[in-house]
C-alpha cells in the first residue's frame, strides 16, 4: 500500500512527477551499463564450452586411466591408459604408454602399446613401440618402428562393415 | 600442460589419476584423482573425486573430496560434498550433504589413493 500511496502522492505535486521520469530515464542507462558486462563475461564461457565439448578428446601426459574408453570420435592419448580403447580415429602419442587392446578406424601410434591393434588403418610411426597383434587392412610402418608381435589382414566384424561397402 | 579433455562423445569405465587438469564433457564412471576437474555443460560423472579444485557444470553423482568447489547454475549434484570453500551459482540443483572440512583434511587426502569416509 505505502508504493501506491507514493504513486498517488506524485502525480499531486507535479514537481515530483517531472522529477520521477528525470530519475527514470537516467536509471535504465545506468541498468543497461550493469548488465552489459556480465554478457561478455558469460557469451564466452558456453562458446568455448561448445568448441570443447565437440572436439577430439585428449588424454594428456599427466593422466593415467585405468578401465575402458569408448569414444564415437577421435581420442588422442599422450598419458597412460590400462585398459580397452575404442574410438575412431585413435592417436598414440609418443611417450604414451597403453596397455590393452585398441580399436579404430584409425589408430596411429607413436609410443608404446602392450596389447592389440585392430583397426581399418595402422599407422607405426618411428618411434612407435608395439608389443602384440596388429590386425589390419593397410598398414604402414616406419623405419625404426618395433614390432613384437604378428601382422595380419583383419576379417573381424568392424573391418567386414568396411568391405561390404564398397562391395 | 595441457589439460586432458574427454569429450562429450566419450565413456570411460575407470579409474582417472591426474596431476594436471581434465575437463569432463562426456560420461566417466569411476574414481577421479586431479588436481583440477571441470565437468562441462554434458558432462557426467558418477564416483568419487579428489581434488584440489572442482568446478561443475554438468552433472555428479557421487563424493567430492575438494579444497574449492564451485558449483555453476547448470551443476546437478547428488552426494556428498567435503570442502574448504564453496560456491554455488543460483539454479543450481544439490540434492547433497556439504561437510566443510580444514585444509589439512585434504592434504591427508591427496596422499592417500583410497577414499576413505
Amino acid at each position: 500500500m505505502s508504493m501506491f500511496n507514493r504513486n498517488e502522492k506524485d502525480p499531486n505535486t507535479g514537481v515530483a512527477v517531472g522529477e520521477k521520469p528525470a530519475e527514470f530515464t537516467p536509471a535504465p542507462v545506468a541498468a543497461a551499463s550493469v548488465v552489459k558486462p556480465p554478457q561478455p563475461s558469460v557469451q564466452p564461457v558456453p562458446e568455448i564450452a561448445v568448441a570443447k565439448s565437440a572436439g577430439p578428446s585428449v588424454i594428456s601426459k599427466a593422466l593415467k586411466i585405468t578401465g575402458q574408453l569408448e569414444s564415437t570420435e577421435d581420442i588422442r592419448i599422450d598419458g597412460e591408459v590400462e585398459g580397452d580403447i575404442h574410438g575412431v580415429s585413435v592417436t598414440v602419442g609418443s611417450g604414451a604408454k597403453v596397455k590393452g587392446s585398441v580399436y579404430g578406424q584409425t589408430v596411429e601410434l607413436a609410443g608404446t602399446i602392450e596389447g592389440k591393434i585392430e583397426a581399418k588403418k595402422v599407422i607405426l610411426t618411428s618411434t612407435a613401440h608395439m608389443s602384440g597383434d596388429v590386425i589390419h587392412q593397410d598398414i604402414r610402418i616406419e623405419s625404426g618402428a618395433y614390432i613384437d608381435g604378428h601382422c595380419r589382414p583383419g576379417t573381424n566384424k568392424v573391418d567386414n562393415k568396411p568391405i561390404a561397402k564398397p562391395n | 600442460m595441457l589439460a586432458s579433455h574427454l569429450s562429450k562423445a566419450i565413456t570411460v569405465k575407470g579409474d582417472l589419476e591426474s596431476d594436471g587438469e581434465l575437463h569432463i564433457y562426456g560420461n566417466v564412471r569411476g574414481q577421479v584423482c586431479a588436481d583440477r576437474l571441470v565437468v562441462g555443460p554434458g558432462g557426467y560423472l558418477e564416483g568419487d573425486v579428489i581434488a584440489r579444485d572442482v568446478h561443475i557444470e554438468g552433472r555428479l553423482a557421487g563424493r567430492i573430496f575438494a579444497l574449492n568447489v564451485t558449483l555453476d547454475s547448470a551443476a546437478e549434484v547428488t552426494g556428498r560434498i567435503f570442502h574448504n570453500t564453496i560456491t554455488v551459482a543460483k539454479g543450481a540443483r544439490i540434492d547433497a550433504r556439504m561437510p566443510w572440512r580444514p585444509p589439512s583434511y585434504f592434504e591427508t587426502l591427496e596422499q592417500l589413493p583410497e577414499v576413505r569416509q
